[in-house]
């Protein structure tokens, strides 16, 4: 029983940092119709963004964090106002930008900072024993982040003007032109929101996993199963798929093992395509 | 006529170009150099052993240099380095392979890892590369592949003393051994395994998919095992250091091994320190003393920046010596079969490292396998304590 529960909390924390990652990466897809294979490289330079202002200039662990979301979300904004909105309606001219820019913001990582990971500790550790159950404290910390963040995106997007126009640029991009909302203008935005989160992530698990170069891989082939999962441009989807990704990664790992866990998650994923080909809550055809 | 003019005149410079190309073509082929090739993990969380490889043969091609070059017959040759990133994968390793031979490398030392070494020996046997590798793969070395030298033993070596000494300073009864699912964990951990049980420990074997980036749920399913110990194996160092840091937030009180490759320093850095360790044994290539230290010395000297944090450099520093006298001695930068002829017949002898063994036979089928004096480290209390010195593993 305890090892059942132990694995739905490390679930649910895993599905927690997954959501808050698929979150910059459906709404890309979903409002601009852009797939950003540069979504792992904005996580990797969150995370060193935000160990280069705490162990260079001796900035406070959450300072450094806003800024990393702050700085990642100013280069998605200015990438897209420059670069991808020249060739937004153009699918495989965007993919090609955005893995160049992927392998510019690792290469450039890796000459800046080297191949080896850095010492980069969260602020608070510690283990929370509550009868045989140990909570690393960093992990509910990162983990109560990720659900603020994960509902100041919802607020955004539902409760204000600016999401509205998301939305509706989202839902018919021509249609939405013509009541006068200004794609120009809000696609960047979108963009470096997005980015910002990615960021906002990458500063936020580095530390309790760990930080290098390369640590972008994963977090892009993570976010773009739980987007098919979910249904590509579903925000909603994608936030259940992070979540149900997390507690099948979670058992399966601990009940199957590490090798036939990543199976168990991969022939879930094919299952529900099969099923379902547009993922759980994706659409037909996009509007946009 | 204007035609005919700028025909000549188009021709004339043609041929000017064609003939100054020839002339320097012919000046290159006059100067005489050795180009060593390099294959190894140089980004991902194995960059560690990869640097420490090409930070070796840097160092191994300047003391040539430094001296006018190599002898080889009767002239003498600048040593060149290229190096190629092998990404802990068999298709970097052949991509890296083939990079090699169209530039016309004959001597490749590396790769590091398992699924490198896998995807080289084809390039390199079709090619006749003389290859000098790392990877602890149960089939690195072999008869079928003649040209192929392993720069130092690997687990079937040295996991038996480890563990005996393991054993007597934690009190390891059962053991957990965690390694990726591919051929550099697999083979690894096996044979690790076949040390434990030797010993008289339970050992149960537990894999992970390469790319792992969060361990927890791994960890949850191991602590469930109860075991005294974890060994990491050959898990690369980043990987280690997330595992050893998420084994003791969730309790794990007991020793940590790392039976495979070392990188202690950056596993202690990922995990948050020594205190956070605790508890750790591990293979350590090259026990430093003051003779091998001179190597760091000479290092800083020549490229003015501290040698490779990895221990493993020492290791590769004393193979790259080697080929590189086989290849003095053999009197050829182009004939493999002939330098590998040489290399086999040297005595294992370092001016730093001190004398060693060719091993190999009895595991692999062929002695080829370089094996110098080791060590084992320990850290207990969350303290360093000084490695214990082990005669050069005979493979017996």
């Amino acid at each position: 029983m305890n090892e059942f529960v132990s694995a739905g909390l490390i679930g649910v924390s895993l599905g927690a940092q997954y959501a808050l990652l698929a979150l910059g990466f459906t709404l890309i897809f979903g409002i601009l119709g852009v797939v950003n294979f540069a979504h792992g490289g904005f996580y990797v330079v969150g995370g060193y963004i935000a160990y280069g202002f705490v162990s260079h200039f001796g900035v406070p662990y959450v300072l450094a964090v806003v800024i990393a979301a702050l700085l990642t979300g100013a280069i998605g904004y200015f990438f897209e106002l420059f670069i991808v909105e020249r060739l937004v309606e153009d699918d495989l001219a965007t993919l090609m930008l955005t893995l160049g820019l992927y392998l510019v913001m690792s290469t450039g990582v890796l000459v800046a900072f080297g191949p080896e990971s850095p010492q980069f500790e969260f602020p608070v550790s510690g283990t929370l024993q509550i009868g045989a159950f140990h909570l690393p404290i960093e992990n509910i910390v990162v983990f109560v982040v990720c659900l603020l963040a994960i509902a100041a995106v919802y607020i955004l997007l539902y409760r204000t003007d600016f999401g509205r126009a998301l939305r509706a640029l989202a839902d018919d991009r021509q249609v939405a032109a013509a009541q006068g909302l200004r794609p120009r203008l809000l696609f960047p935005l979108a963009f470096g929101v997005a980015c910002g989160l990615a960021g906002l992530t990458g500063a936020l698990v580095t530390p309790i996993l760990s930080l290098a170069p390369h640590v972008g891989d994963p977090v892009l082939a993570t976010s773009f199963l739980i987007v098919i999962l979910g249904g590509l441009g579903s925000v909603g989807g994608a936030t259940v798929a992070a979540f149900l990704v997390g507690l099948v990664e979670a058992y399966s790992s601990v009940y199957l093992g590490g090798s036939k866990g990543a199976l168990a998650l991969f022939v879930l994923v094919l299952i529900v395509l099969v099923v379902r080909p547009t993922g759980l809550f994706g659409r037909e055809v996009r509007g946009a | 006529m204007k035609n005919a003019s700028r025909y000549f005149t188009r021709s004339a410079i043609g041929g000017l170009v064609i003939g100054m190309t020839g002339l320097l073509a012919g000046h290159a082929d006059a100067a005489c150099e050795l180009k060593l090739g390099v294959i190894g993990t140089l980004s991902g969380p194995a960059a560690q052993w990869g640097l420490a490889l090409k930070g070796a043969v840097d160092y191994v091609a300047a003391e040539y240099n430094a001296q006018g070059g190599i002898q080889v017959g009767n002239e003498k040759c600048q040593v060149a380095v290229t190096a190629f990133d092998g990404k802990y994968t068999a298709e970097g390793a052949a991509a890296g392979a083939n990079a090699m031979v169209s530039q016309g490398v004959k001597f490749i030392i590396g790769p590091i890892g398992s699924p490198e070494m896998t995807g080289l020996k084809p390039i390199a046997l079709r090619n006749n590369l003389l290859v000098m590798g790392d990877s602890y793969a149960k089939n690195a070395i072999g008869p079928q592949w003649p040209l192929v030298f392993h720069s130092g033993p690997g687990p079937s070596g040295w996991a038996d003393p480890i563990v005996k000494v393991a054993k007597a300073k934690f009190g390891i009864k059962k053991v957990v051994i965690v390694a990726p699912n591919d051929q550099g964990g697999t083979d690894i951990a096996s044979v690790d395994a076949v040390a434990y049980k030797n010993n008289g420990i339970a050992a149960t074997e537990e894999y992970y998919q390469r790319g792992t980036a969060n361990f927890q749920p791994i960890v949850t399913r191991i602590i469930n095992m109860q075991p005294d110990a974890i060994d990491t194996a050959s898990s690369p160092p980043g990987d280690t250091g997330t595992i050893a840091k998420q084994l003791r937030l969730a309790g794990f009180q007991g020793p940590i091994g790392h039976l495979g490759g070392p990188g202690t320093e950056e596993i202690a850095r990922i995990a948050g320190g020594m205190d956070v360790l605790k508890t750790f044994y591990w293979y350590e290539p090259i026990v430093i003393d003051e003779k091998i230290q001179e190597i760091a010395v000479d290092y800083k000297k020549a490229f003015n920046a501290d040698r490779p944090e990895n221990n493993l450099f020492f290791q590769w520093v004393g193979a790259a010596r080697m080929v590189t006298k086989a290849i003095s001695k053999a009197g050829t930068i182009s004939d493999t079969k002939k330098v590998a002829e040489a290399l086999r017949s040297l005595p294992v002898e370092d001016p730093n490292l001190g004398k060693g063994l060719w091993i190999g036979q009895e595991f692999f089928g062929i002695n080829q396998e370089l094996s110098f004096p080791f060590g084992i480290g320990t850290i207990i209390d969350g303290k360093m304590q000084p490695i214990i010195k082990q005669a050069a593993a005979t493979g017996k």
